[in-house]
């Protein structure tokens, strides 16, 4: 067969997605990944982000750590330096790799029993010494808590390990500040009953002193002396009443868990904030909405009484409306958070439109949606691909929404997010995490994580995040910056081998969509492989062939580079339906982009309209200026050529008119002070305080000129020692030794 | 963000002071005394950051500097020698809710205080300091202070005194944990009250120090610097003090000071002419240490009288050994 016949058959199953005639290979069996990956055979080998460690009682930032940064801890603490510490800290990192392989087979447990189970591996080999060593020094593990491999069980359990850590931080600020107004009601309370006539009888009195000295008292005439309170010691049934009200509902509350080492107050139990379905969060909201808005009103009322400020005429008809509608975010942050974890194979139409109605309306319950599938067939149109509109476009649809915290991104990168889910956890409002955990059962060779991780680098699942707290604009909301090389259409990287002369070949390749679909064996029948004999020049890598018009796309087909078992490159020609979706995945990429400020349009348009513009008027002033020159060289009939040589700028009106003389202020004859530099010393007052006076700030200033006589303005002013009285002019002609008293004034005017 | 409903309900009857709130009584300093307007100052920044008198507490040791308390209507400790800072700590410590100011003077701080000064630096608890520095002992009529100049005669240095000046904003950047460093002087009031408004607001121990005119025992000391405007040089910066552009008409001598450069304070805090005015140096990182030092459980009467009867447990001897039995169960 010629080489035209055979790229007609590569074209004719890039147009059709069959193949005719037995030139291309069906993958199925083939056991390929693409090229990119073919260093990434063994994850267990690898120091990376996983699996991770949910560390319990950590302080923020530190309750979700890899295990590489958790074994690094331990290092530092017990391997010194030297030839014993590299010989531990080898036998560490190798219980780090065993650890890591016993993960990836499924064990699951803590740490630390982990730790043992991989330490006991070493024991029981023919040397137990690096197996003792390794047990005595897991002793050192100041981070202990359940290990995770990246999974499909990753996102629920990250979500909610850190949405405890926030609810474990909301219930000690509560305990906190409830306990430290309830201290302060009761000892109001208690106050009162000292002061009563209840208790100043002398039962009361013998039962406030301890047994030992109660003998050498007469409770009875200490009674007798204390009987009449005064009026001022009497509390106001009202506020009596008010103040036991506020204790009980404090005391009462389900909202936090009782601090360790208190008896429950409330049989009923704290309540449940945990859900797999918003309609039940949403229930539960409701239904506790009574009780919040008494918590709130109780806390409120608490603290006006502890302070002393609660005026009934002005706070009873304001906490009697006190309804929902005064409930604020910031309110309902002190508040737990509701967490709904969605299963993925519930988030069905009718979910979806409970989401996004909980979504909008601001309640503060924190949604994750996990993700399986990014492709699937469409339902619509048989054999074309779509991607999953269910899970994936709704953290896009979420962005619309004022005020929700979003978070896209796939469960590879849980670990470099953990601060961002945490605070999207913590923030008021509502919260959506969409996440991609990859198919439950495995659809390819590649381990969840790899599969999680082409998908974010394929931009098949790009990972964004939309934080409302972080500022009012766009810009500051919204960033990209997690994705591999945002600003690209597609991640590049640089694969190495060794060609059929054994010569080491480098070149660029970039990671699209149509790689990741490769590593997924339900989507085989969209690749086909071309015999390395039948490579043309007429194949062009996914990324080149995308990047052409369509016009040009003509004659060429598009293929992706994979590697087998064997590590042999192997070109895989691609369908036209898959390309299909690739370009809507790279024109939705561009969307985000645009968002994230990449490639913005609008801003690129405005730029482009600037610098036509700024050029313009360069060229203009250019003009100009290559006119004035032409001019200054053609000397003007009768002007001095040494009088024109220098072009003259413009000159303005302003310095064209003769300088106005700026009319001196006329020093008032009106006596005065510079009160702003008064430094409040009194001199002045004590001469005569009528005539000088202190306003609001304490600063002096003349009261009254005619309260007093020039030489009383006189003496201040010498008196004065920052200089800032002006006696001004006698307004007494009359008054003796004027002429003296005006000398006097002249350092003064 | 917009202020929460309840707590909007909670200010929505909050009092606003005037002066007159805080003025205590008729102040018996000497007229013309520096006192006159840090007492006025601190009477403003209580009116404007509408502190309410009864939480509001003034703290002083003795001398001229530390009647100030009884000229605020507010609570006050007129206190012993030297050991304002103690006070004001025990205070801040039992009640953290009280704004907490010190007025002290060069005697009582840098003299027989100086041990307790120095330790307050490093707590850096949250309270406004008033350093009233007048260069002398003038409530024991004129004996040479550590800050009094080389040469000064006074009833204790006939002849002079022989040892140079301490200068209190030196050795204050000098301490470990030092977070708000300031200097004013009494003749330009506007500057004082900015720089004592901006001490309130920093969460710390915010030193001010306060060069002021003694008319009684040394009325020529800061003639120079009332006369001519070119020697008071003013601290601005975007993160300090903003002069106005009225005082810059007569203070025409400015320099830009970042206040979070301590390098750069401490060579202005050495200057003596022209004298700085303005905010040297502020750190808000540095802990507080009523902050470190918080209980992280709350000290309720059961919580106390638990720890008590815990204690008492340790060395009580139980007279037989059912009681004992029964305890243990």
């Amino acid at each position: 067969m010629d080489m035209a016949a055979r790229f007609q058959e590569q074209f004719v199953f890039h147009l059709t997605g069959k193949r005719h005639g037995g030139e291309l290979d069906a993958i199925d069996g083939l056991n390929l990944r693409p090229a990119l990956l073919a260093g990434f055979r063994d994850l267990t080998r690898l120091r990376y982000d996983f699996p991770v460690v949910l560390v319990e009682n950590a302080i923020r930032g530190g309750s979700v750590q890899s295990l590489s940064s958790v074994i690094d801890e331990v290092l530092q603490q017990v391997a010194p330096r030297g030839i014993e510490g590299e010989r531990l800290r080898k036998h560490v990192l190798r219980l780090e790799r065993e650890i890591r392989a016993l993960v990836a087979q499924g064990a699951t447990g803590w740490l630390s029993e982990l730790w043992t189970l991989a330490a006991a591996r070493f024991t029981s080999g023919p040397d137990e010494t690096p197996g003792k060593v390794l047990e005595h020094t897991g002793a050192a593990l100041e981070s202990d808590g359940e290990v995770l491999d990246c999974g499909h069980q990753l996102p629920a359990r990250v979500l909610r390990h850190l949405w405890k850590q926030v609810q474990v931080e909301k219930a000690r600020t509560f305990h906190a500040d409830a306990g430290a107004l309830a201290v302060k009601l009761s000892d109001i309370l208690r106050a009162a009953f000292v002061h009563s006539v209840e208790g100043r009888r002398a039962e009361s009195l013998k039962a406030s002193v301890g047994g030992p000295h109660q003998e050498i008292f007469d409770f009875t005439a200490m009674s007798n002396l204390l009987r009449r309170p005064g009026a001022g010691d009497q509390l106001h049934e009202g506020r009596r009443k008010r103040i036991e009200h506020a204790l009980s509902v404090l005391r009462s509350q389900r909202f936090f868990a009782t601090p360790e080492g208190k008896q429950p107050t409330h049989d009923a139990g704290p309540y449940e904030f945990l859900f797999d379905d918003c309609a039940s969060a949403v229930q539960a909201f409701r239904d506790r909405l009574p009780q919040v808005l008494e918590l709130a009103r109780t806390m409120s009322i608490a603290q006006l009484e502890a302070d002393g400020c609660y005026i009934e005429a002005n706070h009873d008809p304001l906490f009697a409306e006190f309804d929902a509608s005064a409930l604020g975010p910031t309110d309902m942050a002190t508040f737990p958070n509701y967490l709904v974890c969605i299963a993925p194979g519930r988030i069905d139409a009718p979910e979806n439109v409970m989401l996004m109605e909980v979504l909008a309306s601001g309640l503060p319950i924190k949604i994750l949606v996990q993700t399986e599938e990014v492709l699937e067939d469409s339902p619509v149109s048989e054999g074309h691909l779509a991607f999953g509109a269910r899970g994936a476009q709704l953290a896009s649809t979420a962005i619309g929404l004022d005020n929700v915290f979003v978070l896209q991104s796939s469960s590879s990168n849980l670990y470099q997010l953990r601060d961002r889910v945490h605070g999207g956890v913590a923030c008021a409002g509502p919260a959506l995490f969409s996440i991609f955990s990859g198919p439950p059962s495995p659809v390819s060779s590649l381990p969840p994580y790899l599969t999680a991780t082409t998908a974010m680098q394929a931009r098949a699942f790009p990972a964004f995040t939309c934080d409302p707290a972080a500022g009012t604009d766009w810009a500051s909301r919204f960033s990209l910056e997690d994705n591999p090389q945002p600003e690209a259409d597609w991640p590049v990287d640089s694969l190495t081998y060794s060609d059929e002369e054994l010569q080491r070949v480098s070149e660029k390749l970039a990671f699209t969509i149509a790689d990741f679909v490769a590593t997924d064996r339900r989507y085989a029948r969209h690749f086909a492989r071309v015999p390395r004999s039948h490579w043309n020049t007429n194949m062009l890598r996914t990324d080149e062939w995308l990047a052409l018009d369509t016009k040009d796309q003509a004659g060429k087909v598009p293929y992706v580079l994979a590697v087998d078992e064997d590590d042999v490159l192997h070109r895989l020609i691609v369908d036209g339906k898959l390309m299909q979706a690739a370009r809507r995945c790279r024109e939705m990429w561009r969307r985000l982009q645009e968002l994230g400020g990449i490639h913005n349009s609008h801003a690129e348009r405005l730029l482009a309209r600037e610098r036509t513009a700024w050029e313009e008027q360069k060229q203009r002033e250019f003009a100009s200026l290559k006119d004035a020159t032409r001019a200054a060289a053609a000397p003007a009939p009768g002007v001095a050529p040494a009088a024109t040589a220098t072009p003259q700028a413009p000159v303005s009106t302003a310095q064209a008119a003769p300088a106005q003389a700026v009319p001196a202020e006329k020093p008032s004859d009106d006596p005065y002070i510079e009160t702003a530099r008064c430094s409040s010393c009194n001199e002045c007052t004590l001469i005569n305080d009528r005539m000088f006076a202190y306003d609001a700030n304490q600063q002096a200033y003349i009261a009254d000129a005619d309260a007093g006589t020039y030489r009383e303005l006189v003496e201040a002013a010498e008196n004065c020692q920052l200089s800032i009285i002006h006696p001004g002019k006698p307004r007494k002609p009359g008054e003796p030794g004027l002429d003296e008293l005006i000398k006097r004034a002249e350092p003064f005017a | 963000m917009t202020m929460p409903a309840t707590q909007c309900l909670i200010r929505l009857h909050q009092e606003h002071h005037s002066l007159e709130d805080y003025q205590g009584g008729v102040p018996r300093w000497c007229s013309g005394c520096g006192d006159n307007a840090i007492l006025a100052a601190i009477q403003r920044v209580c009116r404007d950051e509408d502190l309410r008198p009864e939480k509001t507490m003034f703290v002083s040791g003795i001398g001229c500097s530390s009647r100030l308390p009884h000229y605020m209507k507010t609570y006050g400790f007129h206190g012993i020698h030297g050991r304002a800072f103690p006070v004001a700590e025990g205070i801040k410590m039992a009640r953290p809710d009280l704004h907490v100011f010190v007025n002290t003077g060069d005697g009582d701080c840098c003299s027989i205080g100086a041990a307790h000064w120095i330790h307050a630096i490093r707590y850096n608890m949250n309270m406004t300091v008033m350093l009233h520095d007048n260069h002398v002992y003038g409530l024991t009529k004129k004996q040479a202070s550590p800050t009094s100049p080389l040469g000064l005669k006074s009833n204790t240095t006939p002849r002079g005194s022989q040892l140079a000046a301490l200068n209190p904003l030196s050795v204050t950047l000098g301490v470990q944990n030092v977070s708000f460093v300031a200097q004013a002087v009494d003749w330009v009031p506007e500057v004082m009250y900015d720089i004592m408004s901006a001490a309130f607001r920093h969460r710390g121990f915010s030193f001010v120090r306060i060069i002021q005119r003694c008319p009684e025992f040394l009325p020529k000391m800061f003639e120079p610097w009332l006369h001519d405007p070119q020697k008071t040089l003013l601290l601005s910066h975007k993160d300090g003090l903003q002069i106005s552009a009225g005082l810059s008409k007569t203070y025409r001598n400015q320099q830009e000071h970042d206040p979070s450069n301590i390098d750069r304070a401490r060579e202005i805090a050495s200057l003596e002419d022209p004298l700085p005015v303005g905010i040297l140096y502020r750190n808000p990182q540095v802990p507080c240490y009523e902050d470190l030092r918080h209980p992280a459980q709350m000290r309720t009467p059961e919580f106390i009288r638990a720890g008590f009867e815990a204690e008492l447990d340790k060395v009580t001897v139980w007279p037989d050994q059912d009681a004992q039995t029964q305890r243990a169960a």
